[in-house]
């Protein structure tokens, strides 16, 4: 086929189609490391071939979207698995087979309202924030809160406690005095209580990081039910199980309540993975380039921006080749 | 590329053939309203893939199987509709979608089904999960009760299921390949 760069749809061999999925399945299943990333994106630029089958492989996830995006995400799946199953017994009764036992017990029935499924419940919590949008929100009792991107947060407040889940992303809580109701955030790995103080809450892959800013909190590790203080300028990461031991309380942490993206003396590594957050699609990084140190202030709301900063400062090039894909290589001399 | 066929003679083909196909449809779905409908559509389907026809039986056999094809369609999208219908209903609590938003749910959701039919249901559910609730592969292993490695290859089978039929649709040539096989009646 030779490296014609015609307009036209390029024919594209099975044996693309194939890589093509299974890089999808790579790079969608939350478990692809950035030397991955990055093996992809030179895959990608390798043949106008694996670009065709690339711009279908985002075709179809874009016919997800609408329900992606929807408030009722779960009976849109729902009635996916109804229309499953009723072609399912449709083509047993024309095959004449007795009800298959099992697999219909795997329903998507359970994901709804499974407790783990935190991003679906995410659906249902009183305040979101979108992919690259923050918010600052003030609840009734005074204390103010800054969402981050990608975020969901719901509020349960009683005469007695006030009560915040974190089903998914960033809160930082300005939290208002109230001697008589404590407050106190729940996340999938446990709980963290406050009284007057400043701190952030920040649910990673498999643990929760709370640094604090001003006073101190109390973390509580759900299923072992370790306790532990923090105190102003310290952090710490918890799982259900366990507590780490304090450090020191990331500046980052705080910076992005005020919109900026704080890299100190960073890999660049650890900066996309940042970047990532704000932003819808991939973002590739070279191996090569993966550990230069980056320092910075980088704007959390115009993360094309920030890649543009990155290309000034660092010794790298963006590269684009559909809206929301990008590539970080190293400079070409 | 061979000549396609100029508007004036489509114009004789929906004059030879339209109400011919239009009856037909009409004993099919037993609904003059859908019946018009979907005529209207074969004919509109005509224009954007012209198509020549040597004799009279040839292209009645070929709109026939077209509008099989569409009947077919038009039954599955009112199947999914109802199915959609039905789970908001067992949910009284949700709020309602507005109309606007529920054409973009239904729309979705019967291009969704359309790619995943021929799939089996277990990749099918683990590609939705995956793909339409955004978890990762640990998260729809743990619903599903299979490996996480068992995800990924479920999710790249169906993506690749959803490839081929992709690049099918646009590799058929025009000219070669009709838009509904003779074979498929």
């Amino acid at each position: 086929m030779g490296e014609s760069h015609s307009a036209a749809t390029a024919v594209v061999p099975d044996s693309v189609l194939e890589e093509a999925a299974h890089w999808y399945a790579l790079l969608r299943s939350g478990e692809a490391t950035d030397a991955q990333r990055a093996e992809w994106g030179i895959w990608l630029d390798a043949h106008v071939a694996h670009q065709q089958a690339w711009t279908w492989v985002e075709r179809i996830g874009q016919r997800f979207s609408p329900i992606q995006d929807s408030p009722n995400r779960e009976s849109a799946i729902h009635t996916l698995q109804a229309l499953d199953e009723r072609g399912r017994k449709r083509r047993q009764l024309l095959l004449g087979l007795a009800a298959m036992g099992g697999a219909g017990a795997l329903g998507y029935t359970a994901v709804c309202h499974s407790p783990l499924s935190g991003r679906l419940q995410a659906r249902w919590a009183d305040h979101t924030t979108a992919t690259g949008e923050l918010r600052d929100l003030n609840l009734p009792d005074g204390s103010r809160v800054w969402l981050n991107t990608g975020s969901a947060l719901q509020q349960k407040f009683d005469m007695s406690l006030r009560r915040l889940q974190l089903h998914v992303g960033e809160a930082f809580i300005e939290v208002a005095s109230d001697r008589q109701r404590p407050l106190i955030v729940h996340t999938e790995h446990g709980t963290v209580q406050a009284l007057s103080t400043r701190f952030n809450i920040r649910i990673e892959r498999r643990a929760t990081l709370a640094s604090v800013y001003q006073g101190a909190v109390k973390v509580n590790a759900s299923a072992s039910g370790r306790t532990q203080l923090v105190q102003a300028g310290e952090q710490l990461r918890f799982t259900r199980h366990d507590l780490h031991a304090p450090t020191v309380a990331d500046l980052a942490r705080e910076a992005w309540t005020r919109g900026v993206i704080l890299a100190q003396d960073i890999p660049l590594s650890e900066l996309v993975k940042e970047l990532r957050r704000y932003r819808r699609g991939t973002l590739a990084v070279a191996d090569e380039i993966a550990h230069l140190r980056v320092f910075g202030a980088f704007p959390v709301h115009d993360p094309e921006g920030a890649l543009e900063m990155l290309s000034q400062a660092l010794p790298v090039e963006v590269r684009r080749r559909w809206p929301g894909w990008v590539s970080i290589r190293p400079r070409s001399p | 590329m061979r000549a396609l066929h100029a508007p004036d003679t489509l114009a004789r083909l929906y004059g030879d053939h339209h109400s011919w196909l239009q009856g037909w449809l009409r004993r099919r779905l037993g609904n003059a309203v859908d019946a018009a409908d979907l005529a209207q559509d074969a004919f509109v389907r005509l224009l954007a893939r012209p198509r020549q026809f040597d004799s009279l039986p040839e292209a009645r056999g070929y709109l026939r199987a077209m509008a099989n094809g569409m009947c077919v369609d038009l039954w599955r999208r009112r199947e999914i509709e109802q199915a959609w219908l039905d789970t908001l209903a067992s949910q009284p609590e949700q709020a309602l979608p507005s109309a606007e938003h529920q054409a973009l749910v239904l729309e979705a959701l019967h291009e969704i089904d359309a790619m995943l039919q021929q799939l089996s249901p277990r990749a099918a559910r683990a590609f939705v999960l995956a793909v339409g609730c955004e978890m990762t592969d640990k998260e729809v292993a743990s619903e599903l009760g299979v490996s996480d490695r068992m995800v990924r290859k479920y999710v790249a089978q169906a993506m690749l299921h959803c490839l081929q039929l992709e690049a099918r649709s646009i590799a058929l040539p025009v000219e070669v390949a009709p838009l509904y096989g003779a074979s498929r009646s």
